[in-house]
């Protein structure tokens, strides 16, 4: 950044136009940024460890954003590749500063729930929660013939194991859902038979498993979808970045440093 | 999918050395231990002759070529069978020994590493090659062997001599340099044999009992810090007191799954107990070998204080102060074994007279001063996380573990840059699961911890899984792995995985007898030879993940503040 305003006061000094330095420091800024998509891929390499890099990402992120403004300055571009590119910037810088909250809001989050889930097993898990509950019911119909359990669950917890959750879940899961089951779940329980109540008590832990399992593929999901925007935007913006510098390069009209 | 079918390896399919003949083997039956080994104790599916014949091998060494290391891990014994052979009494410098500082080319191995995956994960062609895991490289000569052999710190041994055998049977590393004084032949018999040799022989078992008495004994004495000040004399006569004592199974690592969900009451009780608070002390207890937890009686419980490991001791500060007060010594802990301990337990009379007069006054005042202390002081409370991790680290015997994988779960964003860079340097199969046991907010996953004690490679046939010479790193050598499982099914962490065995062109092999898929063990090899370390930790972008050293319970409780 000092380097920058050195550099763009000595242009300046000589009447030179400063908008292509403060360009080409952006520009690199940008690609550095966008450079530890590029680190992530060669593990191994002697390069710097992960944490050093997104240390860096964020202080040069930081600095990026004074050399936007000051690129840029403060009033909207008025092309549309220009209007197109101060976009992809402000919507990749958001995108950043929401990751930077998600990243440190969200492992704790999941950190709290009694077992921790790898996102791609999930599925699966949740399917044998369904069939274990389907299970611990059809054994306490044979073992007594009593079907309000059976009934209960049909009703109410059947499709809580086996449907997804509603959109706004991901977006802010909560614990109401499965908070609401037990109460019933307790309501119910003075109707049952004894092998109904093991059944009910099983039923319990699985109502408690599946909504973990929601909640870390809500939480993991959302982290995983905000990394995908992330790269797409930053993946555009370097795209899109190029075509600038590249048109603004091929009419500059006239000699400039 | 498509399938091949080949034949299960087995044990002997790769020999120590192809071309020992039946002639060869014939005549070390005729020479000693061997020609006093009974043939009929042996069983049939591990004979005396095939032992001999597929675990051995003749070895010919120059004049001042280097048989065994110090400091290098050993996974062979070697007997002396002709010429003369020189161990060192005293530590060599690195050059001598033909060690490097630091290997170069780092960079350039990376990058081949990274871009040689192949497409097919586990492939292992049918004529793949057998290196044997010990001594790669067939030997280094010693530098300067003239001045060597001048100093007074060299002994001879000579035909019918043994050595290397410790480093072989407890998983550690050499403590001393054998080098060839004039050309010499050797036979080399891999560990797996030489158990197999002790196991059917218990004259040869009573043999390495007093080779590690009269070799080792006060090579570890004197690596114990309690004992540094003694002069050569008065070790000896604590050497000469010492006796051995054994705790727990050798094999613990059959019942460790189970113990680990015990109730913690009954693990307790079924450690064994070393020695008991409130007891009269009857020896101080140096560990040779193993782990065990120091207990302190709280309520109708036993909380843990503290893990003690190799080099550690205990009762010098119950018989010190006592002293001082002029009473019986009695302890002031329990300590329990936990898994296999093995011990060296020095008589009180010996420690005052020769021990005590050497430990300075400065130490015995901490003593005393830490004696006067009541443990709600200087322990942390009952419940709080420091002594529940402490707990937990025990109870788990996490304690084996060198480079154990530690993820801070409140910073993990279960990203799996771990697990992708892992892949990446593995031919695109993760060397580890990110899943494990949880404490608090770490978790413990599941990748190899290169323990201090590694079980997984008591039961391996073939020697496939070994310790790496120089670097201490359990490896698993995948052309002569059979498959059997042995090692995947000790491991008491669950951190070797089997994998199916697949031909270049991407098809499963199979049993040709019975249609089953071959398997290979896979683990964590800690990215050997990479120069940024392990990838796992040097890819995760938030510092949640990190190896770390056990063994030092400080190590943890550092981390645990970063």
């Amino acid at each position: 950044m000092a380097l920058c305003a050195a550099w763009v006061a000595w242009l300046d000094a000589s009447l030179a136009r400063t908008a292509y330095a403060t360009g080409y420091a952006l520009w690199a800024a940008v690609l550095l940024l966008a450079a530890y998509g590029l680190r992530k891929k060669l593990p191994g390499l002697p390069i710097g460890a992960s944490r050093h890099w997104l240390r860096w990402h964020l202080v040069i992120a930081a600095v990026s954003l004074g050399l936007f403004g000051w690129h840029a300055g403060l009033a909207w571009p008025t092309g549309a590749v220009e209007g197109a590119l101060a976009a992809l910037y402000l919507g990749t810088f958001a995108s950043g500063l929401v990751g930077f909250y998600l990243t440190r809001t969200i492992p704790r989050q999941l950190a709290r729930t009694s077992e921790q889930f790898i996102y791609e097993r999930i599925p699966r898990l949740k399917e044998a929660a369904r069939r274990d509950a389907r299970a611990a019911v059809l054994e306490a119909v044979h073992a007594t013939g009593a079907t309000t359990l059976a009934d209960f669950y049909a009703d109410r917890v059947h499709g809580f194991l086996g449907r997804p959750r509603a959109w706004r879940y991901t977006l802010r899961p909560t614990g109401a859902a499965r908070q609401r089951l037990f109460n019933e779940l307790r309501g119910v329980d003075r109707f049952l038979t004894d092998p109904e109540r093991d059944a009910a008590d099983r039923l319990f832990k699985l109502v408690r498993r599946k909504d973990d399992l929601d909640f870390h593929a809500a939480r993991q999901g959302l982290l995983k979808a905000w990394l995908f925007a992330h790269l797409a935007l930053t993946w555009a913006l370097v795209l899109v970045g190029t075509a600038h510098g590249v048109l603004a390069l091929a009419f500059r009209g006239g000699p400039t440093p | 999918m498509l399938t091949i079918a080949r034949r299960r390896p087995e044990r002997w399919d790769k020999p120590l050395d192809p071309g020992m003949s039946d002639r060869a083997v014939d005549r070390l039956l005729r020479v000693p231990p061997f020609v006093a080994m009974d043939p009929a104790a042996f069983p049939r599916t591990t004979p005396l002759r095939d032992l001999l014949k597929h675990d051995t091998r003749l070895l010919n060494r120059e004049p001042g070529q280097i048989v065994v290391r110090e400091g290098d891990y050993g996974s062979s014994a070697f007997l002396v069978l002709d010429g003369q052979a020189r161990v060192t009494l005293e530590n060599l410098p690195p050059e001598a020994l033909g060690r490097s500082a630091r290997r170069s080319g780092g960079l350039t191995r990376a990058i081949a590493r990274l871009f040689s995956q192949r497409q097919t994960p586990e492939v292992r062609p049918a004529d793949a090659v057998l290196p044997t895991p010990s001594l790669p490289g067939g030997g280094v000569f010693l530098q300067d062997m003239p001045a060597v052999l001048s100093s007074a710190g060299v002994a001879a041994l000579g035909p019918g001599e043994l050595f290397g055998e410790q480093a072989a049977i407890t998983r550690a590393p050499h403590t001393a340099t054998v080098f060839a004084e004039t050309p010499c032949v050797l036979l080399e018999i891999r560990w797996q044999g030489l158990r197999d040799l002790m196991r059917h022989t218990p004259a040869l078992r009573e043999h390495l009992d007093t080779l590690y008495r009269r070799n080792h004994l006060k090579n570890h004495l004197r690596s114990t810090p309690l004992l540094a000040g003694l002069t050569d004399a008065a070790l000896d006569r604590v050497a000469a007191s010492v006796r051995f004592a054994s705790f727990g199974e050798f094999d613990w690592s059959e019942r460790a799954k189970a113990d680990a969900v015990l109730d913690p009451v009954e693990r307790l009780r079924r450690e064994p107990l070393v020695v008991e608070e409130g007891q009269p002390v009857e020896s101080v207890v140096l560990v040779r070998n193993g782990f065990a937890r120091l207990t302190v009686a709280v309520g109708e419980g036993h909380r843990t204080i503290a893990y003690l490991g190799r080099g550690r001791t205990l009762g010098a500060e119950e018989i010190a102060l006592a002293a001082d007060r002029g009473e019986g010594p009695k302890w002031r802990r329990s300590l329990r074994a936990v898994g296999h301990l093995d011990t060296l337990l020095v008589p009180p009379e010996a420690f005052l007279k020769e021990v005590l007069p050497t430990i300075p006054g400065k130490q015995r005042r901490r003593w005393a001063e830490r004696a006067a202390l009541p443990d709600e002081e200087h322990q942390p409370a009952i419940g709080a996380a420091a002594a529940r991790t402490l707990d937990y680290l025990v109870d788990q015997r996490l304690t084996n573990g060198t480079q154990a994988m530690v993820i801070d779960l409140d910073r993990c964003t279960r990203c799996d840059d771990c697990v992708r860079a892992c892949a990446a340097m593995h031919d695109g199969n993760p060397r580890f699961v990110r899943q494990g046991d949880q404490h608090d907010t770490l978790q413990f996953a599941q990748a190899c911890m290169h323990c201090v004690d590694p079980v997984c490679m008591i039961g391996c046939p073939t020697g496939a899984i070994h310790r790496d010479e120089a670097t201490g790193v359990v490896r698993i050598n995948a052309s002569t792995c059979v498959g059997c499982s042995a090692c995947a099914n000790s491991c008491p962490y669950s951190a070797i995985q089997m994998v199916e065995l697949r031909e270049p062109s991407g098809a499963i092999v199979v049993d040709g007898d019975t249609g089953q898929p071959l398997l290979r063990a896979t683990k964590c090899d800690l990215c050997n030879g990479l120069p940024s370390g392990p990838v796992c930790q040097h890819a995760c972008p938030h510092d949640a993940l990190v190896r770390l050293d056990l063994t030092n319970p400080s190590t943890l409780a550092a981390w645990s503040q970063h």
